[in-house]
């Protein structure tokens, strides 16, 4: 292997910046959720003083299960628009990668999961107009999928290349015909060993899996939770016998199995629904339209841009007196305030 | 009123028929025309645009002859502006000047002109315009500033009306002789330099007409010798063809037309400049050449990864229930765009065997802390990389 190389898998921004271990991400979600917390407790004091110590604050794995409620609701989405498997695969790590720079306190997944799938038909090239989309979904309008899709765009760092595990099983299961002693009709005969490890597979977006390991270790695991022969026949053509990756390829593959039949466990619906109850009363107030806080935040970015504004004007006003001529002097001598943009939101 | 009628005489320019040429017209200046062209009244037309006014209702008012029983009857106006036909005047003026029949005017007959114009109003006041142009010709550069030119215009103008409509004749004309007293010098001077302009401007206008003659007889010159050159040349096959027996006729007329070429490329190159277009081949050709050479080699992006070739062996074809309609596709319609089920089956091995050694990450990275910041707000602010 050509050690001075980087290995493509490795260039992806997938294995840069969105490959955590089991522990990376669960510290990822908590101080997400103590941070979305404590901004939303400031804000109900800031309301009404005392009345946060009454509301019940969602936990981080209860965010993660409602994530997963609407990651199953992706696959129900994709079935009714015949989306190819690519972008519900695409959409769901949207929304999972979503999760992991924002909270469902701020941002509810009903809405994001809508702009997620939206936003991967047109990263994977299978585009759909927005008024077929949104037709097709009760109670939805353009401007709900619009208008959340640079805030995901944007949380997502614009790195919309996806790996996936599908694909790598599909590719696992062309390079199983080039073994030496294959027979010579294995994928015609035994074409439901690759559908039950498709059916795995979808199961692993469900779970952290792709958070975790690479698209190939899950492809993997998924194959040989539906026939382990062929994974160990597959695996040994791929590295040397005794060869340190071969016995850690075991080792996450029983990892990757645990998680996906963990996964592939339905989802308790109510648990979900009190969960969403709860998220009714604590979502942060300033990201409610109509709500109190929603105005007061409203009205202070208003009166600092006001501000900002007046400020602005006096400055301009003083230099125009300071010059003497009341329609400026010419441009090239005017000093441009670059950092004085009206539309920050801090 | 002679002084008057001097200035009309000085522009009277008689037609040149036979009938009005006798000894008296050859002491005026007499300008030679066609019989279509006239320079009538005031109107100078050399291009011959301009003809004579007649019409069908003509009638002598003399002698009450008109066109219908008279084929050639010809009105010509007196410097009075009373028209009368060509009879009428050699009849009353052959004997010297006479009094208008109509106005009792003392004529002459050197003083009849043709008529341009149907209005004979128009006639009158274009051959005032004319004699009064030629007087007060001085220039804005002749004056201190603007107001006086105008002044001076204004008054050229009061003059001309004076003029045109009788007004005040004996005065109107003391005015101008007055002026004429005053300004001889800078008139004569003014003339000259109208004459200059004028003559310039017929040189540049023949010295165009000399080019574009010159131009055309190059043109038809190298169309002659082409022309000349493609007849030797088929010339040239024949007497080869006659003397080359037996030898492949196809062979002969396609060396003979390549020597033929050649011959003409180095005649081409020997000749530089001899037409416009080798000229401006040779300089496109120069361009070239110093593009060419400043142009630095393009260098595409010149990534080198490792795209774990080692790893698998592609092959020819698979047994792909996925891939079939694509495969099936006889038309092509699904490959439109360049799609080859080989670079997908690539693809999708490659990613099967892509970081399958690649032990998942442990403890806490260090990417963790970099990539992630948040404000205050709780919301995701992404990280400058």
């Amino acid at each position: 292997m050509a050690a001075s190389k980087t290995p493509l898998y490795e260039a992806s921004t997938q294995f840069k910046n969105w490959r955590y271990s089991p522990q990376s991400l669960a510290k990822v979600r908590s101080s997400l959720n103590a941070a979305a917390v404590a901004v939303i407790r400031n804000t109900f004091e800031a309301d009404e003083p005392g009345s946060s110590s009454a509301v019940s604050f969602l936990t981080p794995d209860e965010e993660i299960l409602l994530v997963r409620l609407y990651v199953s609701k992706i696959t129900q989405l994709c079935g009714f628009f015949r989306f190819p498997e690519e972008v519900e695969a695409t959409a769901v790590s949207y929304l999972k990668r979503f999760y992991l720079k924002n909270t469902v306190m701020d941002w509810h997944p009903k809405n994001v999961m809508l702009t997620a799938l939206f936003l991967a038909t047109k990263t994977t090239n299978n585009p759909i107009s927005l008024e077929a989309y949104t037709n097709n979904i009760p109670k939805t309008n353009p401007s709900d999928v619009l208008d959340l899709e640079f805030l995901i765009a944007q949380s997502l760092g614009f790195e919309f290349a996806v790996w996936h595990a599908h694909r790598a099983l599909w590719g696992i299961w062309l390079d199983l015909q080039n073994a030496p002693d294959a027979p010579p009709n294995r994928a015609a005969s035994q074409s439901e060993v690759y559908d039950a490890a498709l059916r795995h597979v979808r199961a692993s977006r469900l779970s952290d899996a792709e958070l975790i390991y690479t698209p190939s270790q899950i492809a993997l695991a998924s194959l040989s939770m539906a026939s382990p022969e062929l994974t160990a026949e597959w695996a040994a053509s791929k590295f040397p016998s005794e060869s340190p990756s071969l016995s850690m390829l075991q080792s996450t593959l029983g990892s990757i199995t645990t998680l996906i039949e963990s996964a592939a466990r339905p989802v308790d619906v109510e648990a979900v629904r009190g969960v969403d109850l709860r998220l009714k009363l604590c979502k942060n107030p300033e990201k409610v339209p109509g709500s109190k806080a929603y105005l007061a935040k409203k009205a202070e970015e208003d009166r600092k841009a006001e501000e900002k504004r007046n400020r602005k004007a006096a400055i301009d006003a003083q230099a125009m007196m300071e010059e003497g001529d009341p329609f400026g002097d010419e441009l090239a001598g005017r000093l441009v305030d670059y950092d004085d943009d009206d539309d920050d939101d801090d | 009123m002679a002084n008057r009628m001097n200035w009309l005489q000085g522009k009277t320019v008689r037609k040149n028929t036979p009938s009005a040429s006798h000894s008296r017209s050859s002491s005026t200046p007499q300008v030679q025309s066609t019989s279509s062209t006239i320079f009538g009244g005031g109107v100078k037309d050399p291009s011959g645009r301009i003809t004579e006014y007649s019409s069908d209702d003509d009638q002598c008012p003399v002698c009450k002859s008109d066109k219908y029983l008279e084929k050639k009857l010809r009105l010509l106006v007196s410097s009075c502006y009373h028209k009368m036909c060509e009879s009428c005047i050699d009849r009353l003026f052959t004997l010297g000047p006479a009094p208008c029949p109509i106005c009792n005017k003392v004529l002459r007959k050197l003083a009849f002109t043709p008529q341009t114009f149907e209005d004979l109003g128009v006639e009158k006041e274009i051959a005032i315009r004319r004699r009064v142009a030629k007087e007060f010709n001085k220039r804005l550069e002749d004056f201190s500033n603007l107001r006086e030119f105008n002044d001076y215009l204004e008054d050229v103008e009061d003059i001309t009306f004076n003029l045109i409509n009788d007004v005040d004749p004996v005065g109107t004309e003391a005015r101008i002789a007055a002026y004429r007293e005053a300004n001889t010098a800078l008139t004569l001077l003014n003339t000259q330099r109208e004459e200059a302009y004028i003559l310039s401007l017929r040189q540049a206008e023949e010295q165009d007409r000399k080019e574009k003659e010159a131009r055309a007889e190059e043109l038809r010159r190298e169309e002659e010798e082409e022309r000349q050159e493609k007849e030797s040349g088929r010339r040239e096959i024949i007497e080869r063809l006659e003397r080359a027996e037996g030898s492949d006729a196809v062979n002969v007329v396609r060396r003979t037309k390549r020597e033929r070429a050649e011959r003409e490329a180095s005649r081409k190159g020997v000749a530089p400049g001899k037409g416009a277009q080798a000229l401006l081949r040779a300089r496109m050709a120069a361009a070239a050449a110093t593009a060419a050479t400043k142009d630095t080699p393009h260098i595409p992006l010149q990534d080198d990864y490792y795209a774990y070739e080692d790893m698998f062996v592609l092959q020819s074809t698979y047994v792909d229930p996925l891939s079939e309609a694509v495969r099936k596709d006889r038309e092509g319609i699904m490959r439109a765009g360049g799609y080859r089920v080989e670079e997908a089956w690539e693809r999708a091995v490659r990613s099967a065997v892509a970081g399958l050694d690649l032990w998942p990450l442990e403890s806490d990275r260090d990417a963790f802390q970099s990539s992630h910041a948040f404000d205050p707000s709780g919301d995701a602010i992404m990280s400058a990389a």
